[in-house]
């Protein structure tokens, strides 16, 4: 089967650093890939190239590689090579992406109903009417209760589940062929995470999109993912299938990502938390 | 039994969305209202003042420098040519508010998009413009405005525009200050990856969670202006066939000690419309940001 999207080769530089450095991976329509990694390994550097928003701003640079992207007519296009203008066309409408803070990731001086018809405005070219009833079935797609009463809310008056939801709704609001989530659910209580993270796997199953997830919690690995990438200081340390992982790590680094998750009972017999043992990773 | 209840006070209460709650604390304050009232009541003076009280401010109508209730004098006195003091006063309104209002729209206009633009793009753009911002700032206000219509004819257009063009650099960095706060927060990036152009983001984005510190900053600036204007035309830059109080206490400098009421009675609505320009950025200012309240 054919990728959605294919990342090959991709190196990304800040100045004299390198972000990310000849990292690959393909994902496919209806699956989830997780790109799992401790902070500063580049995973989220990656997503921002995928967007190709990692020149903005900063002094990031796509140094080599491709990220070949399956376009609604079939053809294989490298998103590296696109102009500005025609990634406008591509983000939020086929690449979407939801960021960490739900609290922040909202603009506060404007309803959440007119921030999500906004995006659908802008990419389906809806009059407002057809974009206010299509911001209203994407509530409902996913669950915010008494949806007609929210959508003229404000950011502040809703929780940090609410707006999580509302900015997947925004993501989804344009049927998008790649929805990239970074870290969604770090700023969230783990029952909320729970709820989130649910939601996520049923509207993939529902839109068929491909998702990228990235994360440092090997927890919402286990939840969401069918396929693995475990990132370590720019690099690619171990790929493979989700069960692959969690069963048979070969890297003496991802076994120690997956130790690092507390166990219950795991200090049974123990006085005091010991540290762990450092992995020193040679690229 | 009655359940006590804990009275939650309208700060702790949920207010509702921000533009709201502003305008509650703004109502609440009394010198803010005061500062309302009384705008109101000098733009309606200016406005529709001559409805009720019709006199032509230029024409001679008794003997020079009689004061308040001396013979034929009307209430406010006459000049040292005659006129009518109270007519000046009614009318001359129109020209220091017009000139006021058209250089604060020019300072928005100017300032906001050079620091918008400066603001958002950073790197060399933000470099040459705030150069160029520092070189207006440099300039003596009153000297480069007072050069300006001396280069062109004193007229209400020329004025108006020398004032602007003297006074936008503070908003300008104003705006940049904001802009460099409001575009690296979360949801201004959330935009850009939903596909917003600059243009939207600037405009549709940052721009209306900027606006805040600027009408008050606008607000202000518009008292100044006044005071810019009376300035002006004190030292002979107005425009010399309309009304305007400053110009009326400038000719009546060589005057105004035989006569109190020349320079008096122009010299407070100046006062006034400056102050009431003052307590109503005052207050937008508090209830903008009511944190800073009690400083």
């Amino acid at each position: 089967m054919e990728p959605v999207l294919s990342v090959r080769g991709l190196t990304v530089t800040f100045g004299s650093f390198t972000a990310v450095e000849d990292v690959s991976f393909d994902i496919h329509a209806g699956q989830t890939l997780a790109v799992v990694g401790e902070s500063g390994s580049g995973k989220s550097v990656t997503a921002l190239s995928i967007m190709r928003l990692v020149e903005l701003g900063t002094r990031g640079k796509i140094e080599r590689g491709e990220i070949l992207f399956r376009a609604p007519d079939g053809e294989m296009i490298d998103l590296v090579q696109q102009p500005e203008g025609e990634m406008r066309a591509i983000r939020g409408n086929q690449i979407s992406m939801i960021f960490q803070e739900p609290l922040t990731s909202l603009n506060p001086v404007y309803s959440v109903g007119d921030q999500v018809a906004e995006a659908v405005i802008l990419h389906q070219g809806l009059d407002k009417e057809a974009a206010n009833e299509r911001v209203l079935e994407m509530f409902r797609l996913v669950r915010i209760p008494e949806a007609e009463k929210r959508m003229v809310q404000f950011p502040h008056e809703m929780s940090g589940g609410m707006r999580q939801r509302v900015m997947i709704a925004m993501a989804l609001s344009c049927d998008p062929k790649v929805l990239i989530a970074d870290e969604p659910t770090t700023a969230l209580d783990v029952t909320i995470q729970a709820q989130i993270l649910g939601l996520m796997r049923d509207l993939r199953e529902q839109t068929g999109a491909a998702v990228l997830i990235i994360t440092h919690d090997m927890g919402v690995v286990a939840e969401v993912a069918d396929d693995v990438v475990v990132m370590n200081r720019a690099n690619v340390v171990e790929r493979g299938p989700v069960t692959q992982i969690f069963e048979a790590a070969t890297e003496p680094y991802t076994r120690a990502l997956l130790a690092s998750v507390p166990r219950l009972g795991s200090m049974a017999g123990r006085d005091e938390p010991a540290p762990f043992d450092l992995v020193e990773y040679q690229p | 039994m009655t359940v006590p209840v804990t009275p939650v006070s309208p700060e702790q209460g949920d207010l509702g969305p921000p533009g709201r709650q502003a305008l509650r604390l703004f109502i609440r304050n009394k010198a803010a209202v005061f500062g309302l009232i009384l705008l109101v009541a000098i733009v309606f003076m200016t406005l529709f003042g001559s409805f009720f009280y019709d006199q032509d401010p230029s024409r001679i109508i008794a003997r020079p420098l009689q004061g308040p209730g001396e013979g034929d004098a009307p209430a406010f006195g006459t000049d040292y040519l005659g006129r009518d003091v109270l007519a000046g006063v009614v009318n001359g309104g129109s020209t220091s508010l017009t000139v006021a209002l058209v250089a604060v729209l020019l300072v928005a206009v100017i300032g906001v998009s050079i620091g918008a633009v400066s603001g958002y793009y950073g790197g060399w753009i933000d470099v040459a413009l705030m150069r160029v911002t520092e070189m207006f700032q440099v300039l003596p206000a009153l000297l480069f405005a007072m050069v300006i219509v001396a280069l062109f004819e004193p007229s209400t257009r020329s004025v108006s525009v020398a004032i602007g063009l003297a006074s936008w650099p503070q908003t300008a960095r104003l705006t940049r200050a904001e802009f460099l706060r409001l575009k690296n927060l979360e949801f201004v990036k959330a935009a850009r990856a939903s596909g917003a152009s600059d243009f939207r983001i600037i405009w549709g984005v940052i721009f209306p969670n900027a606006l805040p510190p600027l009408i008050v900053s606008i607000t202000l600036i518009m008292g100044a202006a006044i005071l810019f204007e009376s300035g002006l035309a004190f030292l002979g830059l107005g425009d010399p066939n309309s009304q305007s109080w400053g110009l009326m206490i400038g000719l009546s400098r060589q005057t105004f000690l035989n006569g109190w009421w020349t320079v008096t009675f122009p010299g407070m609505a100046i006062f006034a419309t400056v102050l009431s320009f003052s307590l109503i950025g005052d207050g937008l200012q508090d209830a903008f940001n009511p944190k800073l309240r009690g400083r």
